[in-house]
């Protein structure tokens, strides 16, 4: 019997280890999660890599004096914003808390000029402002301490507590979780189109706090608990990714206000940075992670979009935006990175 | 104020709940300050036990509560339930008080997690008291309302009792109140708020304790610019009303404060905080 070894046979033997080692490897990192998930969330990525790049609209605003409807007018044209013609539309601004000092929620301003660009110009059907606050159960002190009610009350426009908004059981399609459903309230489930209207500021856990941080507020207090603290402990990232996923209103815009935004100890307690800049899009991800380069980070070093963009729910690729309206480069900061927690 | 009472009759649904706005889905919170609302009145018999059947019909096999029908996991307003069915459905109470006995917020025993925490937070993770859902870690409103629905069903003495106490006096802020669950974020203080920081001051004043702590949180609850919505003056007014101090202010800016349908904000489950005060 011959005891070497053939050429082929050996050839044969490396291609077998090298097959059992990919294999394990992938079974290794896949365990977690299940390995039909992980090739579901592959290969959506990859198929999102040969699809056509996506647009973000940048606008130069100076201050919150400046002239904020002309800015939106022009960037919801340059983004290719969805047709909200006599659409339900959600607001979804940050309102996570008012601190004197702290930049840390969406000016008024702002979502003043959006609501009467939508109402006048676009001439939605209806549009309300809704949030489902985290640090304190009362939306009321925080609408008084930032503007917010006179601002609403000025402009005819209601306020949906989204703590406390009837609930409807949604069905997770991503499975990044481990959950299979989410309770979110009917005021977002039945609208025409939801536009998250966030800061412009860094995250403690999540390195930046964006359009798709913001959706945080729609899920009720009541159920998460306040400050939702539950979601955290599903994992932030995953539980962020199967929002984004399972969002159920058909039509989304992101507009995000970065004429002043907030650096460091976000997202409460950092500084305030003159940016002035508001940008938004309609894929979420592309415009967080156009946020994060206006800030000055790399979005592929940001856990949370690199892993969504990797499941292919949206871009951050440079290659992958094509950016509309002012310039990035003129526009870019460099805010000082969250504390890590 | 019986213009509240009446937005509060007005609003009950046809299952016998409430919700948190006028026409919506029911819930267990506001349905249980409700009925302790109107406990207090001797002319809403009806209201009482439609209430009560609503609660006993939404009590799940292990004992607890969720927070609506739809929800399939008791969780922390089994301390509301427990609260205000305590003195006429003590059997349905007891089988609450037995969930909460058995639910805690996550302990955290890891002494260098510990010390991470410790960093962050300002707070002493070994000690827990209630979470918001189980899994996940204690908070002071879920605590505070634990600690109070025990106390209405004379369960004084139980370690979990001690422990909660502990933790409440733990996530004190240092310059008095009570937040959320941590008196300090990573860089900054937190802010105390009312609702947090009236409720664990009922819930130590119904166990006898009085230190240094709850002082200093009576002074901030106490401070003319500390409350301006009809959520925060409910709250006070409801602690001022437990140590029997003095409620003319309280009164006279929640009725600048309540709306022409009689209601504080549309809100039932802030009407039936403020009825519950006033003893309508």
């Amino acid at each position: 019997m011959n005891r070497n070894l053939s050429r082929r046979t050996l050839l044969r033997l490396a291609l077998g280890t090298g097959i059992l080692a990919g294999g394990a490897v992938i079974y290794k990192q896949t365990e977690s999660v299940g390995l039909d998930k992980w090739l579901r969330w592959m290969l959506r990525g990859q198929t999102a890599r040969l699809a056509s790049p996506t647009r973000v609209a940048l606008a130069t605003v100076p201050s919150y004096d400046a002239d904020l409807l002309g800015a939106i007018r022009a960037l919801w044209r340059d983004a290719n914003a969805p047709n909200l013609e006599n659409a339900r539309v959600v607001l979804k601004p940050n309102l996570v808390d008012s601190i004197p000092g702290r930049p840390c929620f969406t000016a008024p301003q702002v979502t003043r000029a959006l609501i009467q660009f939508l109402r006048d110009e676009i001439q939605v059907k209806s549009v309300v402002v809704a949030e489902g606050t985290t640090f304190r159960r009362d939306p009321h002190a925080i609408l008084l301490e930032t503007g917010y009610r006179e601002m609403l009350t000025q402009e005819r426009i209601e306020f949906v507590d989204l703590n406390y908004d009837d609930l409807v059981k949604i069905p997770l399609r991503g499975g990044y979780a481990k959950m299979d459903f989410l309770f979110m309230a009917r005021t977002v489930v039945e609208a025409d189109a939801l536009i998250s209207l966030p800061k412009l500021k860094t995250h403690h856990w999540t390195r930046i706090s964006g359009s798709i941080k913001n959706l945080f507020g729609i899920v009720p207090g009541v159920k998460y608990g306040f400050p939702k603290n539950t979601l955290h402990i599903h994992g932030i990232d995953a539980f962020l990714a199967e929002l984004l996923d399972s969002l159920p209103t058909p039509k989304r815009f992101a507009l995000v206000d970065g004429i002043v935004g907030l650096q460091g100890d976000g997202p409460l307690f950092g500084t305030p940075v003159a940016t002035g800049a508001l940008l938004g899009g309609g894929d979420f991800l592309a415009v967080d992670a156009t946020c994060a380069r206006l800030m000055g980070f790399d979005p592929a070093q940001i856990e949370i979009l690199a892993f969504m963009a990797w499941a292919g729910l949206g871009q951050i690729e440079a290659a992958k935006i094509e950016l509309r309206g002012a310039s990035l480069d003129e526009l870019q900061k460099r805010y000082e990175p969250a504390p890590r927690v | 104020m019986s213009r509240a009472l009446e937005f509060l009759r007005a609003s009950q649904n046809a299952d016998g709940g409430w919700g948190y706005k006028n026409g919506g889905m029911s819930f267990v919170e506001p349905t249980a300050a409700a009925l302790l609302a109107f406990s207090l009145d001797a002319n809403s018999n009806t209201q009482v036990q439609r209430a009560r059947a609503f609660l006993k019909t939404l009590q799940r096999q292990d004992g607890g509560w969720g927070i609506a029908a739809p929800d399939d996991e008791s969780g922390w307003m089994t301390a509301w339930a427990v609260w205000a069915l305590a003195s006429h459905e003590p059997a349905a109470a007891e089988r609450g008080v037995g969930w909460l006995l058995q639910n805690a917020g996550i302990r955290v025993a890891d002494q260098k997690q510990v010390e991470g925490v410790k960093n962050v937070l300002h707070i002493d993770a070994t000690i827990t008291g209630w979470a918001w859902q189980p899994g996940d870690a204690a908070w002071i409103f879920p605590t505070a309302l634990s600690l109070l629905a025990l106390h209405a069903q004379n369960v004084r003495e139980h370690p979990r009792v001690q422990e909660s106490i502990q933790f409440l006096l733990d996530r004190a802020i240092s310059t008095g109140g009570w937040n959320i669950g941590n008196p300090f974020m990573v860089t900054g203080s937190l802010p105390p708020t009312v609702e947090n920081t009236a409720l664990a001051l009922m819930a130590l004043d119904a166990f006898g304790i009085e230190n240094e702590t709850t002082r200093r949180a009576q002074n901030v609850l106490a401070q003319e610019n500390f409350t301006h919505t009809a959520f925060e003056w409910a709250w006070r007014a409801w602690y001022w009303k437990t140590i029997h101090a003095p409620l003319e202010r309280a009164r006279a800016t929640l009725e600048t404060l309540q709306r022409a349908d009689g209601s504080f904000d549309g809100n039932v489950f802030t009407t039936a905080l403020v009825a519950l005060t006033f003893d309508i």
